[in-house]
């Protein structure tokens, strides 16, 4: 029999043989292990993709995008876009509606963005999203924007999916509070709260903890996270009564 | 009813797919999202251009890949979300598995040529034929074939060694 060659087996796989070519291969796998192997790997990628890929169709699509299909009569009544504030320090304070952006990033700069987007991916896959993309720059979503919004530290809950470590007011004026998740692979980061959310300026990996247990959050921090603390904090971290203040005033 | 109006409700069933599309194109979550914007508003203005005996979806997926090369075309110069420091921190130790794999994957993709990256979204993450996407992509079979032979070699590559 022909060796069968990449072109070939790459079809097989996608089922674009025709019967009889197909089954030529059918029978070939019974005893050739390293066609075997290949048609397996083929296969791996296809399957790798549609892991990555196929959970896009059970999100929720956004409302302006589905808003734009709305029949004209209705759109009068819903905005086609929702209504953000231009970006921080350059806003007018006018709010505008959201058009489509930048969304191409070669070279370096997209293995960046692609890096968050694995980290970002990564917290998605457990089931509910924890991070949301807004501007172009990560947002604590879901469980980890309640957890943000409502955990005290000097309450913890060893049930939650998060663990919130310190609360302080930056340099900035903004509060801003550290954070790991305990489900594996831990991450920490730390979230800054402004009008749009809790902002994450940094997310890491969180060492491991020692002793299979769960440290202290604030213990436990990847040094870029521990690095954004430093560079943020002047003053001290709350303390429970702040922490529980600040929380009352809603983060502001 | 109209064209416009039959474009606009054929669309609605097919947004997810056409988000799952634009993130396998684009990378990015938002990024995608914009692509689809894109789309749905060229889309919606093309409408007249829509025959109803074709298929609506591979209209709209020719409309999308070519939106997406537009914008590569447009945005050809380099634009940094993040410095390059942040993206160290970005890039975290993948401890598990199952999504490390994946995340190569996703990283693989991303780094591909256009005319890989194309053939791989059409064909493996949208489950079209090679000849729908020669089709769509106004080339040879034959160029499909190569092109997607290529790609996942680069991206079997990013898989385990025996997946």
């Amino acid at each position: 029999m022909n060796p069968i060659d990449d072109d070939t087996l790459q079809a097989y796989v996608d089922g674009e043989l025709d019967a009889a070519s197909a089954a030529r291969i059918d029978v070939a796998l019974v005893h050739d292990e390293v066609l075997a192997r290949r048609v397996r790997q083929a296969r791996a990628v296809r399957a790798q993709l549609h892991a990555a890929f196929d959970p896009v169709l059970d999100e929720p699509v956004p409302a302006r995008l589905s808003a734009l299909l709305q029949p004209r009569s209705m759109q009068a009544a819903i905005p086609a876009t929702p209504l953000v504030m231009p970006a921080g320090r350059h806003g007018t304070g006018t709010p505008r509606r959201r058009t489509a952006r930048r969304w191409f990033v070669p070279g370096a700069a997209l293995a960046a963005s692609v890096a968050l987007l694995a980290v970002a991916l990564w917290w998605w896959l457990p089931g509910g999203d924890l991070v949301r993309m807004q501007g172009g720059q990560p947002f604590a979503a879901g469980a980890l924007n309640r957890a943000l919004d409502r955990v005290l530290a000097s309450e913890p809950d060893a049930d939650a999916p998060v663990a919130i470590g310190l609360s302080f007011r930056g340099n900035d004026g903004r509060i801003c509070r550290t954070f790991v998740l305990r489900s594996p692979p831990a991450q920490a980061g730390l979230a800054c709260h402004e009008s749009a959310g809790w902002a994450l300026p940094v997310l890491g990996a969180a060492p491991p903890p020692e002793g299979g247990e769960l440290r202290q959050a604030a213990s436990a921090l990847p040094p870029a996270v521990q690095a954004a603390v430093d560079a943020r904090l002047h003053g001290n971290v709350f303390d429970a009564r702040q922490e529980r203040a600040a929380r009352d005033a809603g983060w502001r | 009813m109209n064209s416009s109006d039959a474009v606009r409700e054929g669309l609605i069933p097919l947004l997810p797919r056409l988000r799952r599309l634009a993130r396998a194109l684009a990378g990015q979550a938002a990024d995608a999202d914009d692509l689809v914007q894109i789309v749905l508003e060229r889309a919606l203005a093309r409408a007249a251009q829509w025959r109803p005996d074709a298929a609506l979806d591979k209209w709209v997926f020719a409309i999308a890949r070519n939106a997406w090369r537009d914008e590569l075309r447009a945005r050809g110069r380099s634009q940094h979300l993040f410095a390059p420091e942040e993206a160290g921190e970005m890039a975290a130790d993948r401890a598990s598995a199952q999504p490390a794999q994946q995340l190569e994957l996703a990283m693989a993709l991303a780094a591909l040529p256009p005319d890989h990256r194309e053939v791989v979204a059409l064909v493996l993450v949208e489950g079209m034929s090679y000849g729908e996407a020669a089709e769509l992509l106004e080339v040879p079979v034959g160029t499909v074939t190569s092109r997607l032979a290529r790609a996942r070699a680069t991206l079997q590559a990013h898989l385990g060694k025996d997946a």
